[in-house]
């Protein structure tokens, strides 16, 4: 056979760690927050899987998905309209329990009759908090040639501050681990430890079937996490391996993270390592190219395509379709699609979200620590 | 299921005019506004129209076209009954043979044609900036009750002897077809957009093949032999934006027009009539700090840290720091290195041109040529390349072409 396609399928969990960024979930998940101007944080980890040879991709959505599944239509941009495996997308299922699942154990066990009919050896779990040029193939080798149970992903940085605020009656948990030789000691779990950890990144590989089996035996006892109830308490019996990503990662844990991690990207460095080596794909809009009127203005600044700036720009991040209008200052911002500032308006670290309008002559101006967020649709 | 009406494109023109810009590739694949090639706007035009099947007549340097226009998504046009299909000239039973003329493209072709046993046939022609609706002109066909409908526009008289012009009466019945007259008896220049009757085009086309002395050629002989048999021919007249980019200046200049679409006409903005590309999928463009934009156009992928006047950049353009561009068209993926100076030219894809290299220059004692760079050329370090220079093959640091 011709060695194209990995054997593993993706699992991926949209809705881990929606309770850190309430604003910005309040009409999606996780996984369709708009992101470093055109994308959606979906787009980095499915491109990053289809990259690798992926191409039997299941997301188990909890709520508010309408707008992933209108970004992912059938899947066509990141070539996953596929007659077998491609992307499948599994809604909460109603009919046996109508409980919303709030662990890995219980989304995975809503899909056990699924994972049974699947051909793939391997499967790989992933959040999607975090945007990341992800080699897949690179960790599935490795995770075979260490001949673990499970593999985990993690980076070694400072606990990320939005994991401070963390609510585990709202179901998020967070990981960090202690390796020692390239395995996993020890699991703890919401540690306040300061200084640089092994923050796990939530992705995991593992065979197929083990997990099917693990994820069983799990549900009939009640459990609910993964990483708590079936790995921590066993990990003198499993073989866990621990797999440093040393690449480019932007995380998500609140709305100051969401707005830094946005402005980084107009360091080049950063940029080049989010986008390299693999190509990042997204729904397609055709816009046409941005406009640069008389009179407007640009330092510093990414923009996408669709734009039509007729004022003056500095330190921002702008997405499809914004507009700004005629004298219009706009400075360290992040402007989702479609955001409209009009003539004369004065803004400064502001989040704008979805279409909305920002009105002629407004003053509006949050600052560096505390960035004010502008919610879906408003108008100021 | 019969189709209402289906397209057929010409895109088999060489653009010899167009010279280094389609050297490797057609004319209607040449890139144009930022992310567009030629081709997007017939096609868009006929899906925003409604039309859903679309004949691609490709000879000439077919591959970046094929490869293009794929399986018709990015426009809409992979359908299971009809979409878009690309019709190079093919080996049959009886012999093969190169399209000898536009008529001898179609003919060769009505086995495709009779798959959807349509009423109407329009033809494209794939060469033209121009947003039209291609409904509407089928709507004044039907109500003229016409068998051959042609697009015209009107145009200064003085510029009349360079077009085919169609004469006609009061009711916009065409009464005679003149090619390039010295002695203009019209100002409505036929856009090469034609409607017809499949069932008449079909029995002239015959008619046509079998006329050994034929050019084979819609303006040179389908025409002229309906009005000799007095067909029921009307003139459509369209008002719109249109412009042919058959020359480097004509090319650069719509070009320029884009953007200033408040004046010209050609806008590129409008949500009720889109245009469609295949797109780059790059990353939003960048502007550096110590960059300068100015009243341009900026796509998807560019990185900007020189100084950036009136231009159009393509995805993925580089102007490094210090680079001036100004009055240019820069087509996807070029580099334009530090302290080169690039002016009123055209620069193809792919092409680098090096540090303080200069490229064109402002039109001054009128001179107005547009320097063109063609696809893939590396112009060397410290290189200058003059304002009428054609440029095809690398030019080493420190030469000069005029």
């Amino acid at each position: 056979m011709v060695n194209t396609n990995t054997s593993a399928l993706g699992i991926i969990f949209p809705n881990s760690y929606d309770s850190l960024v309430p604003d910005l979930v309040s009409e999606r998940l996780m996984a369709s927050i708009p992101f470093a101007g055109r994308y959606r944080m979906v787009d980095f980890l499915l491109s990053s899987m289809v990259n690798s040879g992926i191409d039997n991709i299941s997301i188990i959505v909890r709520k508010n998905y309408h707008s992933l599944m209108d970004h992912l239509g059938s899947g066509r941009e990141w070539d996953l309209t596929r007659k077998n495996g491609g992307l499948n997308i599994f809604p909460p299922y109603s009919e046996k329990n109508v409980k919303i699942y709030s662990g890995r154990v219980e989304a995975v066990a809503s899909i056990l009759d699924f994972l049974k009919n699947q051909k793939e050896k391997y499967v790989i779990l992933s959040d999607t908090h975090i945007a990341a040029n992800f080699d897949f193939h690179r960790m599935l080798e490795e995770h075979i040639e260490s001949g673990a149970d499970v593999s985990i992903a993690y980076k070694k940085e400072e606990i990320p501050a939005g994991f401070k605020n963390i609510q585990v009656s709202k179901g998020d948990l967070y990981y960090t681990l202690l390796v020692k030789d390239s395995r996993v000691k020890r699991i703890f779990i919401n540690s306040p430890e300061p200084g640089i950890q092994n923050v796990s990144m939530n992705i995991y590989i593992m065979n197929r079937e083990f997990l099917m089996e693990q994820v069983t035996g799990a549900y009939a006892r009640g459990y609910i996490y993964f990483e708590r109830d079936i790995l921590a308490p066993r990990l003198e019996k499993l073989h866990v391996h621990a797999y440093e990503f040393q690449g480019y990662t932007a995380r998500v844990s609140d709305m100051k993270s969401y707005f830094d991690e946005n402005m980084k990207l107009l360091d080049d460095a950063n940029l080049d390592g989010l986008f390299a080596p693999s190509p990042v794909y997204t729904k397609i809009r055709d816009d046409n190219p941005t406009r640069y009127i008389n009179g407007a203005t640009a330092k510093n600044v990414m923009v996408a395509d669709g734009c039509v700036i007729e004022g003056n720009l500095e330190n921002c991040v702008l997405s499809r379709g914004v507009k700004v209008g005629k004298g219009a200052t706009v400075k360290n911002c992040v402007l989702m699609q479609d955001t409209v500032i009009e003539d004369g308006a004065d803004v400064e670290y502001l989040i704008t979200d979805k279409n909305v309008t920002i009105s002629a002559g407004k003053t509006l101006k949050g600052t560096d620590t505390f960035p004010i967020y502008v919610a879906k649709g408003q108008v100021v | 299921m019969a189709k209402e009406m289906i397209a057929m494109l010409l895109a088999g023109g060489q653009g010899s005019r167009l010279y280094a810009l389609t050297q490797k590739l057609a004319k209607p694949a040449v890139p144009f506004g930022g992310k567009y090639r030629i081709i997007d706007f017939p096609l868009s035009n006929c899906v925003n129209s409604g039309i859903d099947t679309v004949g691609i007549l490709t000879q000439y340097q077919p591959m970046v076209l094929n490869e293009y226009i794929g399986n018709g998504q990015p426009w809409d046009l992979d359908r299971l009954y009809g979409g878009v299909h690309v019709l190079p000239p093919y080996q049959q039973a009886s012999g093969s043979d190169w399209y000898k003329g536009t008529a001898n493209a179609i003919y060769q072709n009505i086995s495709f044609i009779e798959r959807y046993n349509p009423q109407y046939v329009i033809i494209l022609s794939g060469d033209q900036i121009c947003k039209q609706d291609y409904s509407d002109f089928l709507r004044f066909h039907k109500e003229k009750g016409a068998e051959f409908s042609v697009a015209v526009m009107e145009v200064p008289w003085e510029e009349a002897p360079r077009f085919g012009l169609m004469v006609a009466d009061e009711t916009d019945r065409i009464t005679e077809f003149q090619e390039k007259p010295k002695h203009p008896k019209s100002n409505l220049a036929s856009m090469g957009i034609y409607i017809f009757n499949w069932d008449i085009l079909k029995k002239y086309l015959v008619e046509d093949e079998a006329d050994p002395n034929s050019e084979n050629d819609f303006g040179n002989n389908i025409i002229p032999n309906l009005l000799r048999d007095n067909r029921s021919m009307y003139a459509y007249r369209f008002s719109g934006y249109w412009k042919d980019v058959g020359t480097i200046s004509s090319l650069w200049e719509a070009n320029m027009e884009v953007l200033d679409p408040e004046h010209s006409g050609i806008n590129l903005f409008d949500d009720e009539w889109k245009i469609y590309s295949r797109n780059s999928g790059m990353p939003g463009h960048k502007i550096s700090p110590e960059a300068v934009i100015e009243n341009s156009m900026v796509t998807d992928g560019c990185r900007i840290s020189g100084s950036v006047k009136h231009s159009i950049l393509f995805a993925g353009v580089r102007v490094e720091a210090g680079a001036e561009v100004e009055d240019a068209v820069v087509m996807g993926g070029s580099v334009i290195k530090s302290g080169a100076v690039v002016k009123h030219c055209i620069i193809a894809e792919n092409v680098v041109v090096g540090e303080n290299a200069i490229v064109g220059a402002m039109p001054a004692d009128g001179e107005k040529g547009v320097a063109t760079v063609g696809s893939g050329v590396y112009i060397g370090d410290g290189a200058k390349i003059g304002p009428n220079a054609m440029v095809n093959n690398n030019v080493k640091d420190g030469d000069v072409q005029w």
